[in-house]
């Protein structure tokens, strides 16, 4: 089975006008409407804004550059993996690992969450990829994958073409989308302000990508434990408007 | 309680192994060995007798594991401890917080090898270096790798926290006020009402510092002139993991090492029974 896998891609690849028609997939995928429930996650930011740990804008900016390059650090080993080798057998093996070390409980659930909506989107959506259908039929009824948002990211990634520079590229790319949307939903800034933060950021976060790119998960470590201790604080909060 | 205790050492240098078995229903000091620089303490009793635990002391020459000096030539002082922790055995690692010197590399790895029913207790904790010579966070590299893995190699936990003095942003900006981390691990089914009881506490403890903030028209972020309350000079989260949530971790960052002795003592006291005395009494 991994066989037929590794030949439909290797045909993705050779058959489709590459970057032409890969392009509208790679848009979509990183497009903001694509319905993955991604917006019901802060990366702590609510947590940090009640705990007071960011008050005025030069504190969400620093916020959001240490949740870049936590996930630097912590996930991109994962995406980069998944993206170089996107088969099933190699995933499952991410994705436990990834379970084990996800310790702070919040990120966990939010992780997984994403993971699951993801795969279920892109199964539907990229029917000339059938593995993901497979795949999540296979391991969604027995409990035994959890279906982490990295290395689900990184396999779609891989499964469609992308190289794997791009694959991580694009993963610090919506993590960084989507703690700026989470900002205006708080009321932090608004949307064009968040637009000018998330431009004047784009450079610390390429360098972020730069640093922490193709890391084998043995690597993976965290870098800013105070952003993970106020995350893990999500579900002390009485009135939140967000699930992490 | 039956069980080993630590194995420590690298593959090419083994600098110290103990084990503790239960010998005629005593938890026993089977095996102990230590050479320069480590050296393996077994007390003859600490604690009272009625309590069957074993204590060991590790102390380095020069200085202490503890204290990490400068580094030379960028070498890294690096620590490695392995421990397999039998069935229904308790393993307790208790240390003093780590303190990194200015321009110090530091590395450690702990990993521990457990059943389903083994108890585990682990305190990892770093201050941010000598504070009497003003030094805050200044240490170049900490690395501390914390792996516990369910029989049969299943990993469980696996935990690396990286601090490094980075050009967008040094340790000490990211830590801001607050002057110590610590990490509690406890595991086991002998322990369920140690992690019950942090847990219920912790988000007690944690939950008067939320709040939302009063919203003025639009934007709230406008200056600093809101006076109101501060940050906590303690903040800690906790996070249930593994099957059937077998284990618990806490992550806490602190202003003051004092009150992360305070917190220590008085969430691991219900320990005492098991270990003969209270953890940093």
């Amino acid at each position: 089975m991994d066989c037929d896998m590794e030949e439909m891609s290797a045909d993705n690849v050779k058959t489709s006008p590459a970057d032409h028609l890969q392009q509208w997939s790679q848009w979509q995928l990183l497009d903001s409407i694509l319905p993955t429930g991604g917006f019901a996650h802060s990366s702590g930011l609510e947590a940090a804004v009640q705990a007071r740990f960011v008050v005025g804008p030069e504190d969400l900016k620093f916020y959001i550059i240490q949740v870049l390059e936590n996930t630097g650090s912590l996930l991109l080993p994962y995406v980069y993996c998944a993206s170089k080798f996107p088969d099933v057998e190699s995933w499952f093996k991410l994705d436990r690992l990834l379970e084990a070390t996800l310790t702070n409980e919040v990120s966990r659930k939010a992780s997984a969450s994403q993971g699951s909506a993801l795969l279920r989107v892109a199964a539907s959506i990229y029917v000339e990829i059938p593995s993901l259908k497979q795949m999540r039929d296979t391991y969604l009824g027995s409990g035994a994958a959890s279906f982490h948002h990295a290395p689900i990211f990184g396999l779609i990634c891989g499964l469609l073409g992308f190289d794997s520079s791009t694959s991580q590229r694009a993963y610090m790319f919506i993590t960084m989308r989507d703690v700026v949307s989470a900002a205006t939903r708080l009321n932090l800034i608004g949307p064009l302000g968040a637009s000018v933060l998330q431009h004047q950021i784009a450079h610390v976060a390429e360098q972020m990508t730069k640093k922490w790119m193709d890391r084998p998960v043995e690597e993976a470590s965290q870098t800013s434990p105070l952003v993970d201790i106020v995350q893990g604080c999500h579900g002390y909060l009485f009135s939140r408007l967000f699930c992490s | 309680m039956s069980g080993k205790g630590g194995e420590r050492g690298e593959r090419k240098m083994e600098t110290g192994i103990a084990a503790v078995e239960k010998v005629g229903g005593r938890s026993t000091v089977t095996r102990c060995f230590s050479k320069y620089p480590l050296k393996l303490i077994v007390p003859n009793k600490v604690g009272s007798s009625k309590t069957d635990a074993v204590w060991i002391y590790t102390l380095s020459y020069g200085g202490g594991i503890v204290s990490v000096y400068k580094s030379v030539d960028s070498k890294c002082s690096e620590q490695v401890l392995e421990a397999r922790i039998g069935r229904n055995a308790l393993l307790a690692v208790i240390p003093d917080p780590v303190t990194c010197f200015s321009t110090a590399r530091y590395s450690q790895k702990q990993v521990f090898r457990v059943f389903s029913d083994s108890n585990l207790v682990i305190v990892d904790w770093i201050t941010s270096g000598r504070h009497e010579s003003g030094e805050k966070w200044e240490f170049e590299l900490y690395r501390s790798t914390n792996q516990i893995f369910l029989e049969e190699d299943q990993p469980l936990f696996l935990d690396s926290v990286l601090l490094e003095q980075a050009s967008t942003c040094s340790i000490a900006e990211r830590m801001q006020e607050y002057h110590v981390i610590a990490m509690v691990i406890i595991l086991g089914p002998m322990l369920k009402h140690v992690q019950n009881q942090v847990q219920d506490e912790v988000k007690k403890m944690m939950s008067r510092h939320f709040r939302v903030p009063t919203p003025t028209a639009g934007h709230y972020m406008r200056s600093e002139s809101q006076s109101g309350p501060t940050r906590p000079a303690l903040v800690a989260s906790c996070s249930a993991f593994g099957p059937q949530a077998i284990g618990v971790v806490v992550r806490i960052a602190a202003v003051t090492t004092e009150s992360v002795y305070m917190f220590l003592r008085h969430h691991l006291a219900t320990l005492e029974p098991f270990l003969g005395v209270i953890p940093y009494g």
